[in-house]
């Protein structure tokens, strides 16, 4: 029926040019490739000769229908004239398959947005309610929770040991990694690919086959004079390891494409090879290696394995934001209020928000180069 | 003028340029391996050495009451005890289900995570899927639509976990109890769903669904981009309808990436630990592989021999997993 009716109305609301020429092709697809200089005429039409394109448009269609699915088109025809916004729209809808992908297009993308959204919504709300009336909307609101979190625990300095770890996993790797990656990408020497092949197979471990004996060691079980429990060592080690794999693999993609004629010419007017590394490559390949520091920046802020088991979890112990919202969280309500909680969630998320917002396009390019080129 | 300033350098300190000149003498191998032995050495110690270890603890007998860390060399007797069951009445959680009750699969490692696994893999490749058309298209705000998908893959899975929580956690969760959008008045969930294997599992899974989507997202969004837009020119002009377009263009370019993808993902989801312990769900409701690990390592009865046996068949695991994918994927090369 809708199918039946749609050529009409759009011909009577719109006078739409392209709907007044499915009805001269007797109703069917839109004609786009003649569109140009029919749509002209057909426009020019719509002013004087609505009358005359609408009697057109009820018989046409009538007839045109007859055969196939028609019935009495022409009483119909008058009533469409109040036909509401939506059926309007899902009728030129299908005269125009474009517009419902169009339409498809706004509500997946609306749908991805609440979806992802919504959760840090529910965390705020949390957050501002004063008592324990959770709702949709918070019928009350406070930010006392926000000074809370830093009084109740050490908040301050998890933050700190956070981005302390961070950063110093973030040096410790883009130093080795920029020579290992600048080795991968330019020097040819036997035993490459294993060496690649070897170092690669490391991210492909769970953490937990390499746990148990880190732990001995950092322990003081395996050495007793060393021991490294308690201390950023002990996550900066492990970290490291952890996340180098990767930005070796994205060093020497971007290594590796530099011309070799810079580093010839730089070796030429007598620079020593570290100097020309130093002061020619890495200068050179400064996206590739920002991209690298932003991919562990955020892999190490974020890690959750050693971070819980390597320290006892206080802050005192070098223990990053995990220590700080587990402590809170198993404490439970009648100790902490989730307010406290949340509170505290929505600080440990502010850098690496700030670091997505402003560095999104890095992070895109690491991710898929890192990944796909293999 | 580099040279100059090197031979400035040489009447000052004889050391630095006897080591630089040492340097220029490498031939390109030794000077290769000169660079790697830094991030050899850090590799060697943190990684393999680890790796080795692990494997060797694995060879050993559990210790239970002794102050050595193992006990005798047997061989591959832990492997056999675990995989034929003689050994759960010791461990905090089978390896393998004892019976093929549904009870039984979500309390033992192996089919947890696999269930955990196969799920949010497929539906983070069914989304992530969407979220890659949605962020191919030219629209404005396109900037920050992206920004926002990609937070969440962003944030600590301690936050993720605490997100979580807060939607759960009686007396506070929006999705249960007096919550405004209770799920257990339509009977989906139970009275306390982060103690049950089965809705925590359920929890867990949409937790990571929502927070690595991103990242399968970006992978095909690269595959997506690297279509040639003349393709769909060409297919629009023969009348091709875009379903059709996406079927017999998209599809097949970006399969390959699509696989890919799931391949990195699939490993990651096999290591889950952390958002089990994040949502306050614990290792003992959600028994992972890694869980598993770790809690017979810290448990009450200290099996060191058990945990690095099952860390190693944790990593065959993933290795069986990705030897699958490698098939599947040498298939579709060949077809």
């Amino acid at each position: 029926m809708t199918d039946d009716t749609h050529a009409s109305t759009s011909a009577h609301d719109d006078g739409d040019a392209q709907g007044s020429e499915s009805l001269r092709t007797g109703g069917g697809d839109p004609v786009r490739a003649g569109g140009g200089t029919q749509t002209g005429s057909a426009r020019a039409d719509g002013g004087t000769r609505t009358g005359s394109a609408r009697a057109d448009g009820g018989t046409q269609t009538g007839s045109a229908r007859a055969d196939g699915v028609g019935t009495a088109t022409g009483p119909a025809g008058d009533a469409e004239l109040k036909r509401s916004v939506v059926q309007r729209w899902v009728d030129s809808t299908i005269s125009d398959p474009e517009k419902a992908y169009r339409a498809m297009f706004y509500v997946a993308t609306l749908f991805f947005l609440v979806t992802t959204l919504f959760p840090f919504y529910w965390m705020l709300v949390v957050a501002v309610t004063e008592g324990s009336n959770y709702a949709l909307l918070p019928p009350t609101f406070t930010l006392a929770p926000f000074v809370e979190v830093f009084v109740q625990i050490n908040f301050a300095r998890y933050m700190f040991n956070s981005l302390f770890l961070a950063t110093a996993t973030t040096a410790l790797v883009l130093l080795l990694a920029s020579l290992a990656g600048y080795v991968f990408g330019r020097l040819r020497f036997p035993g490459r690919r294993p060496l690649m092949l070897l170092i690669l197979a490391i991210s492909y471990f769970p953490p937990a086959a390499f746990f148990l004996p880190l732990f001995q060691l950092f322990t003081g079980n395996v050495f007793p004079w060393f021991e490294l429990y308690n201390t950023p060592g002990a996550l900066i080690l492990p970290f490291s390891s952890l996340f180098m794999p990767l930005s070796i693999f994205i060093l020497t993609t971007f290594y590796g494409q530099i011309p070799d004629g810079l580093e010839d010419a730089a070796r030429v007017e007598g620079t020593t090879r570290l100097g020309a590394l130093f002061r020619v490559i890495v200068p050179l390949s400064a996206p590739g290696v920002a991209t690298a520091g932003v991919l562990t920046f955020i892999a190490v802020y974020n890690e959750f394995f050693f971070s819980f088991l390597m320290t006892d979890g206080g802050a005192k112990d070098w223990a990053p934001i995990v220590g700080g919202l587990i402590q809170l969280q198993r404490a439970g309500q009648f100790e902490v209020t989730f307010s406290v909680m949340a509170a505290g969630s929505i600080v440990a998320v502010l850098p690496v928000t700030l670091l997505v917002v402003i560095a999104q396009e890095k992070i895109v390019s690491g991710l898929t180069s890192g990944a796909l080129k293999e | 003028m580099a040279t100059e300033r090197s031979e400035g350098v040489t009447e000052k300190s004889g050391p630095y340029v006897a080591f630089v000149r040492w340097m220029e003498n490498l031939t390109e191998t030794q000077f290769a391996y000169f660079l790697l032995t830094p991030a050899l050495l850090l590799l060697g110690v943190v990684a393999f050495w680890p790796l080795l270890q692990t494997f060797q603890l694995s060879l050993f007998a559990d210790n239970i009451t002794g102050s050595a860390t193992v006990g005798n060399f047997v061989g591959l007797e832990n492997y056999v005890a675990i995989l034929t069951g003689e050994r759960n009445a010791l461990m905090p959680s089978p390896f393998l289900p004892e019976t093929l009750t549904v009870g039984a699969l979500f309390t033992s490692a192996l089919t947890v995570t696999l269930i955990f696994t196969i799920t949010s893999v497929f539906f983070e490749t069914l989304i992530g899927f969407g979220q890659a058309l949605v962020l191919n298209q030219d629209f404005k705000g396109r900037r920050w639509v992206r920004v926002a998908i990609i937070i969440p893959w962003a944030i600590p899975i301690v936050v993720q976990g605490m997100i979580f929580y807060l939607f759960f956690a009686p007396n506070v969760g929006l999705f249960v109890g007096e919550g405004a959008l209770s799920l257990q008045g339509l009977g989906i969930l139970s009275d306390s769903p982060l103690q049950t294997a089965q809705d925590s599992t359920l929890i867990v899974i949409v937790a990571d669904i929502w927070k690595t989507t991103a990242f399968m997202a970006l992978l095909i969004l690269a595959g997506l981009q690297s279509v040639n837009r003349d393709l769909y020119d060409v297919a629009r002009v023969s009348g091709a309808s875009p379903w059709q377009r996406f079927k017999m263009i998209t599809l097949p370019i970006v399969l390959p990436t699509v696989l890919v993808a799931m391949l990195f993902r699939t490993i990651q989801a096999m290591r889950v630990y952390g958002i089990i312990e994040a949502t306050n769900v614990g290792c003992n409701t959600l028994p992972s592989l890694s869980c598993l690990v770790i809690s017979s390592f810290f448990g009450g009865t200290r099996l060191v021999g058990t945990a690095a046996t099952v860390a190693f068949l944790t990593a065959a695991v993933i290795a069986l997993v990705v030897m699958v994918y490698i098939v599947f994927y040498a298939q579709e090369d060949v077809e």
